[in-house]
């Protein structure tokens, strides 16, 4: 084997980034994360595993670490019997309400920081797949919080790693959820990669078992084809109808999701078009 | 390489047992009857006209051998090279020339009759209630196949339809008019069990020679109707589509090609249209459902609808990433009623309980099997696996059941036998009716590995083993379930049968028959 030349500059960029997010990682830090040093390659393919950490269903979930200020007062977590490590029995602390908004595709976190102080007294979240960019959303909520700590401010936002195409229904129970925002989804233009596209006829199904009838799915994209695409396949699943114009310039997160998203500031930047959708839950049909 | 029996089927007073790419069948003596074999040679056609999309007639030039359909001009036949075809006559039900799609030869056109190095294997073997049908699949084409039996334990070939994707668990709707497909890519299709008379049976030909314009995102599976969403109501209560997952139709192409799109965006998708089309099947296949994620059993449930008190048909189906989801029958199955989740390993089988139909009982790669109330996705009790193994297989440290075989006995119990993947035993529980739980009633030894169990007349059992390793020759295994304490395993020799045609090495043997440790992931926290 021939002796490999050690990149040395690609190391010290690592190294520095990895100092850089130990360092933010410590208790008081004042300061807004950098993107620069979360950055991570644009796709991760949600057919494969990963490293993903998830509850085997929803009772599961430990939500009092995402969301402490909530939780129950008589609250006790309940281990295992035995104290082994067998997450069967073990029931986490219970908060006072649910999570009831989902961003899918959170990316840095624009959308979760812009709906924190507009919906205080919901329980929002952010999932997103790539780890690094899910550590610069956890890191930057973190830092809101200690900047706010006075008002109590962005306590109610947290963000998740997941995989939101495959494991929606183990973090969340039917008819939990009464907004998702699925916002500049990655487009996958190639044929062959359009199973990878978030909206589908069939993972639309999820989103209607995790939504409460009455609940909307917010959409935006730069991607006329995609907006088309996203349109076609929500209107074309029985669980959902779309929203007329009127209602959805009514509606304040639509302005919110248009200019706080970091995608959204990056197309206003290159002058693109934003295309928006809204679709309502609508009740499941006698059976 | 002898290939064992792999799949078992007891239906109708007689014995289906595949072996390779052949079905043997056997009367309730277990005496050999006949054999159906499938077609080795696969049929090759190289259609050079459709791979240069510059190169497509617009006007159709029709074949004079082309069956002309109502509506529009007649479909284009590619040209089969006849005496390469080993395929039975179709009956007349049947479109079996215009649904074996043609290979292509090209970088982009994965072949659909055949993947490459890869060997004609059949991976599920279901039958009607009644004992008239057999449904079989194939991996390497991704083939399903409808035989029908005369009762006699002769077979004959009524249909075959390549799917988009590899079918890897299949099962019959209540009223056995429809065929339920799982496959590879978390993709379940309705068929139905004899293929109708589509009026356009190969919509991809027909739009080829139609226009000119080209077809625009053609989803390799979730396109949903544009047609059927377009006359729909913008706004308003439920849009009774039965159909709006349905791709086969012309219409659906036609709505599709209406879109407006830039000059480049064209190109780019009239190129990955053509991929697409040589994927697209061409007979009725109706997308219902989809996990995104590798499909491992599907199967269904019937129970009275808690909301309208009507019986209603439920699919089940469980896929690699511990989920199993319960959906309303058709025309609703994009309802998801309930997730039964509790499973933190791969879940590899599914049993509604014959005699208790409220419970469902599953198994994969978790140390237990587990019991649910499936309508209402709760978990009611677990019964322990890998406890019993170790009991035979002291070193065994993690287990996958590959089989989960409900029955009732003729004295009214119900029992659950499984199949631990390599693992020489059969594992049965009885289910106590009043606590709905799964008690270990018996380890029955076997001589061989298990690969299929089915039950017999006399609550005994009929297990096909793995002789590949060589040092034992029966490949049928009939075990009396008064024998649960493993006193008395009858062997019956298997009838000197005609070798198959297609030869396996031992390697890819052994990849072929024990799939179910390949689902757990690498990566496991535990
Ligand atoms: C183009 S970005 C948009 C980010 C953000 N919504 C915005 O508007 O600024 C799409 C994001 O979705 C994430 N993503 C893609 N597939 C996902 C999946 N299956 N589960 C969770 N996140 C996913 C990507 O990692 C990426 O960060």
């Amino acid at each position: 084997m021939a002796p490999v030349k050690k990149p040395t500059v690609k190391k010290d960029k690592k190294q520095k980034r990895e100092e850089y997010r130990a360092a933010m990682r410590e208790e008081g830090v004042s300061s807004l994360p950098r993107k620069k040093f979360y950055r991570q390659r644009a796709h991760a393919n949600p057919f494969s595993d990963h490293q993903l950490v998830y509850p085997p269903q929803p009772d599961q979930m430990d939500w009092s670490t995402l969301y402490p200020d909530y939780i129950a007062k008589d609250s006790q977590e309940i281990r295992a019997e035995g104290g082994s490590s067998d997450s069967e029995a073990a029931i986490p602390k219970r908060l006072t309400q649910d999570v009831e908004v989902a961003d899918i595709g959170c990316g840095f976190g624009g959308l979760l920081v812009a709906l924190a102080p507009v919906m205080p007294q919901t329980l929002v979240l952010g999932l997103e797949i790539r780890v690094s960019v899910t550590q610069f959303v956890e890191d930057r909520i973190k830092v809101l919080r200690h900047q706010n700590a006075e008002t109590g401010g962005y306590r109610n936002v947290s963000v998740l790693r997941a995989n939101t195409m495959k494991f929606l229904p183990n973090f969340f129970r039917k008819s939990q959820l009464s907004k998702i925002f699925i916002c500049f989804p990655d487009p996958h233009f190639k044929a062959r990669k359009h199973k990878q596209r978030i909206v589908s006829t069939t993972l639309n199904s999820e989103y209607a078992y995790v939504l409460k009838p009455g609940g909307i799915a917010y959409t935006i994209t730069d991607v006329p084809d995609l907006h088309e695409w996203m349109v076609q396949h929500f209107e074309a699943h029985p669980a959902f109808e779309r929203i007329s114009e009127e209602e959805q310039d009514a509606d304040p997160c639509v302005e919110i999701m248009r200019t706080a998203t970091e995608e959204g500031k990056k197309v206003e930047r290159n002058k693109g078009q934003k295309h928006v959708a809204l679709f309502r839950r609508l009740e499941d049909p006698d059976w | 390489m002898a290939v064992p029996y792999h799949l078992l089927k007891a239906c109708g007073g007689m014995v289906f047992a595949a072996q390779g790419t052949d079905i043997h069948s056997f009367n309730s003596n277990l005496e050999y009857v006949s054999t159906w074999k499938y077609p080795v040679k696969p049929t090759e056609t190289t259609d050079i006209s459709t791979e240069n999309p510059a190169e497509v007639p617009t006007g159709a030039t029709p074949d004079v051998s082309a069956p002309s359909t109502p509506e529009g001009p007649p479909a284009k036949r590619r040209r089969t090279e006849t005496g390469t075809d080993n395929t039975p006559e179709p009956t007349a039900t049947t479109t079996t020339t215009t649904t074996e799609v043609p290979v292509k030869k090209g970088r982009f056109h994965r072949s659909p009759v055949q993947a490459a190095n890869e060997k004609p294997f059949i991976n599920c073997l279901i039958s009607s209630r009644d004992g008239r049908h057999l449904i079989l699949t194939t991996g390497s084409d991704k083939t399903i196949w409808v035989l029908e039996h005369d009762g006699q334990g002769n077979l004959k070939q009524l249909s075959q339809r390549p799917m988009p994707k590899r079918p890897c668990s299949i099962t019959l709707t209540g009223d056995g008019n429809t065929i339920l497909s799982a496959d590879k890519f978390g993709d379940v299709y309705a068929l139905p069990l004899i293929p109708t008379s589509d009026p356009n049976p190969n919509p991809a030909a027909a739009a080829d020679s139609g226009s000119s314009t080209p077809k625009p995102i053609l989803s390799r599976s979730a396109t949903p109707s544009a047609a059927a969403a377009a006359a729909a109501p913008a706004a308003g209560g439920f849009k009774p589509q039965a159909n709006e997952f349905t791709v086969h139709t012309r219409r659906n192409l036609r709505a599709l090609e209406n879109q407006k799109l830039s000059m480049e965006q064209s190109k780019q998708l009239l190129k990955e249209a053509k991929t697409n089309e040589s994927e697209k099947p061409s007979f009725e296949h109706t997308l219902l459902l989809g996990h995104v994620s590798m499909l491992t059993a599907i199967t269904v449930g019937q129970s009275v609808s808690p909301q309208t008190g009507i019986p209603r048909e439920y699919i089940i189906t469980a896929d690699r990433d511990e989920h199993i989801r319960v959906s309303r029958g058709v025309p609703q199955a994009h309802v998801i009623e309930n997730f039964c989740l509790g499973h933190e390993d791969f879940v590899k089988a599914l049993s509604v309980l014959p005699g208790s139909p409220s419970l469902l009982v599953s198994g994969g790669g978790d140390d237990d099997i587990l019991v649910w109330d499936w309508l209402k996705g709760t978990l009611v009790s677990r019964a322990e696996v890998l406890k019993h193994v170790k009991e035979i297989a002291a070193e065994a440290e993690k287990v996958a059941v590959s089989r989960v075989f409900g029955y009732q006995t003729e004295g009214g119990e119900t029992k659950v036998v499984i199949i631990v993947e390599r693992v020489p035993a059969l594992f049965s529980y009885t289910l106590n009716p009043s606590t709905n739980t799964l008690e270990h009633s018996g380890t029955v030894p076997l001589p061989a590995i298990p690969l299929d169990v089915q039950v017999l007349q006399d609550n005994k059992l009929l297990v096909a083993v793995d002789t590949s390793s060589g040092d034992y020759v029966s490949t049928l295994v009939v075990v009396s379930t008064a024998a649960e304490d493993g006193s008395t395993v009858q062997t019956t020799p298997a009838p000197n049968l005609p070798a198959g045609e297609v030869k396996y090495g031992a390697e890819e043997l052994q990849k072929l028959l024990y799939t179910t440790e390949t689902l757990r992931k690498l990566s496991d926290f535990d």
